[in-house]
C-alpha cells in the first residue's frame, strides 16, 4: 500500500491564495475554532514551534508537572465539563509520559486529543534524540491517530481529530507533529472530505418492539447500567423509564450517580465489590436491560456463571460491545438516549406491577436487610477512624452539586460504595484502565472545568505518590481542590488480596516509611492537616469543606480494614466474601 | 497451578477463516487493521492486499484463532469501528465451525 505522500487523502480541495502562516499558528487557530478554553501541557524541544505561538492564543495553558499529570488533567476536565479535552506534550519521553493517559482515555472511553510534538521529518525512523514512534506505540489504544505531513492538513485534520474523539463512543485521538511541519508557512489549505461513516441514530422499530416484548414477559427484569448512560446524555431518559417500569436497577462502577445512591428502584453496585442486593439480583433475574455497559470481568465476576437464567437486551452506541463477551437477544445501537426514550413496554397495555412486585419485594428487602451499619463499624474501629463512614459522611455533607475524583484501591472501592452521587458527571474515577495516581490531576482538571462546583480528591498513600508533583500546579494557579488522602501505610487493596487470596504473605505492600503527608503539602505550600481518630473526622470534614484555598486532610486510618463484600477472581457474583 | 490461574487460561476456540476488508488508502490503515486482528487474538496465516481502481484497497487476510472466546462476526465489527476501514466481513468456508457467543 502507498502511504500519503503529499498530503493526507481525506483532502479533496486545495486552496493556494490564503495567509501564510505556519504549522503551529494552524494548530492552535483550529483548536480554539473547535471552542476550546484550557489545554493541559508541558513544553520541550520538539513542540517549541507551538509554545512560541501559544501566548498569541486565546487559549488558557495549565502547566502541569508531568505529562502524565496533563494527560489526566484533560480527562478530569473532560469527564467533568462533557467536552472533549486537550493535552500537548514534546516528542519521546513527553509523549511516552502521555501513554497512561491516552490508555485511561481509551478504556473509559472519554473523549481528548492529545498533540505530541515529533522530531523533524526528515530525522523520524533514524533514532533521532527524544525521538519514539508515538503512533505506532498507541496505536492499540487510541479511537484514532494522525502524523502530521503537511501544515496546509492541520486545519482539516484537527476538526476531523476532535469530531472523532466526540463522536459515537468517545474516545482519545492523538495528533503527531513533526516540528518541521510546525514552523512550516504555507499559503495552502487542504479541503478534507466529510467523514464517511453513517451510524445509525437508535435500534429500528422491529428491534425496540421486540425488546419490550421481553420487557412485558420478563417476571424478574433487571436493569444493568453503565458509564454510557452519562456519556451519552441519557440520564433522564432512564430515569424516566424506571419510574414507569419500576424495574429495579444495579450499575457499574462507571454508573454510578445515573440513578441517586437513594432512588426507591436502585440496589447499588454490582460485581467484585458490589452490594450483595445487586448481585444476587443479578444471578437471578429473567431479563437483563444492560444500557451503556459492556460486561467488564470485574463486573460480571466469572463470565459463564453471570446471570444464568436471563435474557439479554443490549443498549450501546458501538456495535462491536454485540455479543462480545455475552450473547445479547435484542441489540440495540445507536443513540442510547433515543433507545432508552423509545422503550414503553406498556404503550398499548396495562402495566401488569403484580407479575414483577414478588420480585421487587425480594430485592428491596435484601437491600434493606445488607444495609451498611456505619455506627456499628466505627464503634468497633474506635478510636481509630473508619474510612467507609468518613466517606459517607463526607459526601452526604458536602454541597449536592460536588465531585468526587479518586485513585485506584481500596479507597476506591470505599468511594464507590458509600459515596452518594446523584449525577454520574460528580463521580470520576479510573475505571477501565484502574491507574494509580489518577486522582489528584483529573481532580484539578475537573476543578477547572467546573470552577463552581466543589471538587473532592480521595487518594491513597500509595496513589498520591504517583502523581504528588500535581500539588505544585494546585498552588501555581490556586485551584480549590480538597484533597483527602486516607492513609493506611500500606498499598491496601494488594495487602488484602495477600491477606485473602495469598495466604498473608505480604510481600512489598508495607509504605509505613511513608513522608509526612502534611509537611509534603506544606512544601508545595498547599494548607494540610492530619486526623488521627473518630473524634477529630467531624471537624476535618468542616475544615476541609471551608478552606477556600487547595487543601490536603491526611487521615490516618486502620492499615487491616478490608473492603467487603469481596467476589474472588474468577468467580461467581453469587461467591461473595465478607469479613 | 492454583485454582485462579486456572480459571483465567483458556485454549484456543478452533474459530479460524478469511476476512476481505475494504481500506482507504490513508497512511496508517493497513497497520492498524492488522493490529487489531492480532491483539484480539488472531495470527494470520495468508495476507494478500491490492489496490482497486477506485483507489481503496482489499485486504484479504486469512486468519486462526490464538486462543480465546472469539468469533468473526465481533472481530468484523471491532475491524469496522476503525477509521478508514470501509467495511469488513467474512469470505470463503471456513475450516471448522464457529464456537457460538
Amino acid at each position: 500500500m502507498t502511504t500519503a505522500t503529499k498530503f493526507e487523502k481525506q483532502a479533496t480541495e486545495v486552496y493556494s491564495d490564503r495567509d501564510p502562516k505556519s504549522g503551529a499558528q494552524l494548530l492552535l487557530e483550529a483548536i480554539e475554532r473547535e471552542g476550546v478554553d484550557i489545554i493541559f501541557g508541558y513544553p520541550g524541544g520538539a513542540i517549541m514551534p507551538v509554545y512560541d505561538v501559544l501566548p498569541k492564543t486565546s487559549l488558557t495553558h495549565i502547566l502541569c508537572r508531568h505529562e502524565q499529570g496533563c494527560g489526566m488533567a484533560a480527562i478530569g476536565y473532560a469527564r467533568a465539563t462533557g467536552k472533549t479535552g486537550t493535552a500537548l506534550a514534546t516528542s519521546g519521553p513527553g509523549a511516552t509520559n502521555l501513554v497512561t493517559a491516552i490508555a485511561d482515555a481509551y478504556l473509559d472511553s472519554v473523549p481528548v486529543v492529545f498533540i505530541t510534538g515529533q522530531v523533524p521529518s526528515d530525522l523520524m525512523g533514524t533514532d533521532a534524540f527524544q525521538e519514539v514512534d508515538i503512533v505506532g506505540i498507541t496505536m492499540p489504544i487510541v479511537k484514532h491517530s494522525y502524523i502530521v505531513r503537511d501544515p496546509a492538513d492541520i486545519p482539516g485534520m484537527v476538526r476531523e481529530a476532535y469530531f472523532i474523539a466526540a463522536e459515537g463512543r468517545p474516545g482519545p485521538v492523538l495528533i503527531d507533529l513533526p516540528k518541521d511541519v510546525a514552523n512550516a508557512v504555507t499559503t495552502e489549505r487542504h479541503r478534507w472530505r466529510p467523514y464517511p461513516k453513517q451510524k445509525p441514530e437508535m435500534g429500528t422499530s422491529d428491534n425496540i418492539a421486540k425488546a419490550e416484548a421481553l420487557i412485558r414477559q420478563a417476571d424478574k427484569p433487571l436493569f444493568y447500567i453503565g458509564g454510557g448512560i452519562a456519556q451519552g446524555d441519557g440520564v433522564a431518559e432512564l430515569r424516566e423509564l424506571v419510574e414507569r417500569t419500576e424495574i429495579p436497577v444495579v450499575s457499574t462502577l462507571k454508573g454510578l450517580g445515573s440513578l441517586p445512591s437513594d432512588h426507591p428502584h436502585y440496589l447499588g453496585m454490582l460485581g467484585m465489590h458490589g452490594l450483595k442486593a445487586a448481585n444476587y439480583a443479578v444471578q437471578e433475574c429473567d431479563l437483563l436491560i444492560v444500557a451503556g455497559a459492556r460486561f467488564d470481568d470485574r463486573a460480571t465476576g466469572k463470565l459463564d456463571t453471570f446471570a444464568p437464567h436471563a435474557k439479554v437486551i443490549h443498549m450501546d452506541i458501538d456495535v462491536a460491545e454485540n455479543s462480545k463477551l455475552r450473547a445479547t437477544d435484542v441489540f440495540l445501537d445507536g443513540s442510547l438516549k433515543k433507545n432508552l426514550a423509545a422503550l414503553d413496554p406498556f404503550r398499548n397495555e396495562p402495566y401488569e406491577k403484580a407479575q414483577v412486585q414478588p420480585w421487587r419485594d425480594l430485592c428491596f428487602s435484601r437491600r434493606t436487610q445488607h444495609e451498611w451499619d456505619y455506627d456499628g463499624a466505627q464503634e468497633n474501629a474506635a478510636p481509630g477512624v473508619y474510612a467507609p463512614k468518613l466517606l459517607h459522611d463526607l459526601s452526604r455533607r458536602a454541597p449536592e452539586s460536588a465531585i468526587i475524583t479518586c485513585d485506584v484501591g481500596q479507597h476506591q472501592m470505599w468511594v464507590a460504595q458509600h459515596c452518594y452521587f446523584d449525577d454520574p458527571k460528580d463521580h470520576i474515577t479510573s475505571g477501565g484502565l484502574g491507574t494509580m495516581g489518577f486522582g489528584l490531576p483529573a481532580g484539578l482538571g475537573a476543578k477547572l472545568g467546573a470552577p463552581d462546583r466543589t471538587v473532592i480528591t480521595v487518594s491513597g498513600d500509595g496513589s498520591i505518590m504517583m502523581n504528588i508533583q500535581e500539588l505544585q500546579t494546585l498552588h501555581r494557579y490556586g485551584i480549590p481542590l480538597k484533597i483527602v488522602l486516607l492513609d493506611n501505610s500500606a498499598l491496601g487493596m494488594v495487602r488484602q488480596w495477600q491477606e485473602v487470596f495469598f495466604d498473608r504473605n505480604f510481600s512489598e505492600v508495607n509504605l509505613d516509611d511513608n513522608p509526612e503527608f502534611t509537611k509534603v503539602g506544606e512544601a508545595f505550600r498547599i494548607e494540610s492537616f492530619l486526623v488521627r481518630t473518630a473524634d477529630e473526622v467531624d471537624a476535618g470534614i468542616d475544615r476541609l469543606l471551608a478552606t477556600k484555598g487547595p487543601v490536603l486532610m491526611h487521615v490516618k486510618i486502620d492499615p487491616n480494614e478490608n473492603v467487603w463484600p469481596l467476589v474472588p477472581p474468577g468467580r461467581s457474583n453469587a461467591d461473595m466474601m465478607e469479613r | 497451578m492454583t485454582e485462579l490461574q486456572r480459571d483465567k487460561t483458556f485454549g484456543p476456540s478452533g474459530v479460524s477463516g478469511t476476512l476481505k476488508v475494504v481500506l482507504h488508502d490513508v497512511s496508517g490503515t493497513l497497520i492498524r487493521a492488522l493490529g487489531t486482528i492480532e491483539r484480539r487474538g488472531y495470527d494470520y496465516r495468508d495476507v494478500h492486499c491490492t489496490q482497486r481502481v477506485d483507489g481503496d484497497f482489499d485486504l484479504l487476510v486469512r486468519i486462526e484463532d490464538i486462543g480465546g472466546p472469539r468469533n468473526l462476526d465481533i472481530l468484523c465489527r471491532q475491524l469496522e469501528r476503525l477509521y478508514n476501514v470501509v467495511s469488513a466481513e467474512k469470505v470463503g468456508r471456513r475450516k471448522r465451525a464457529e464456537r457460538a457467543g
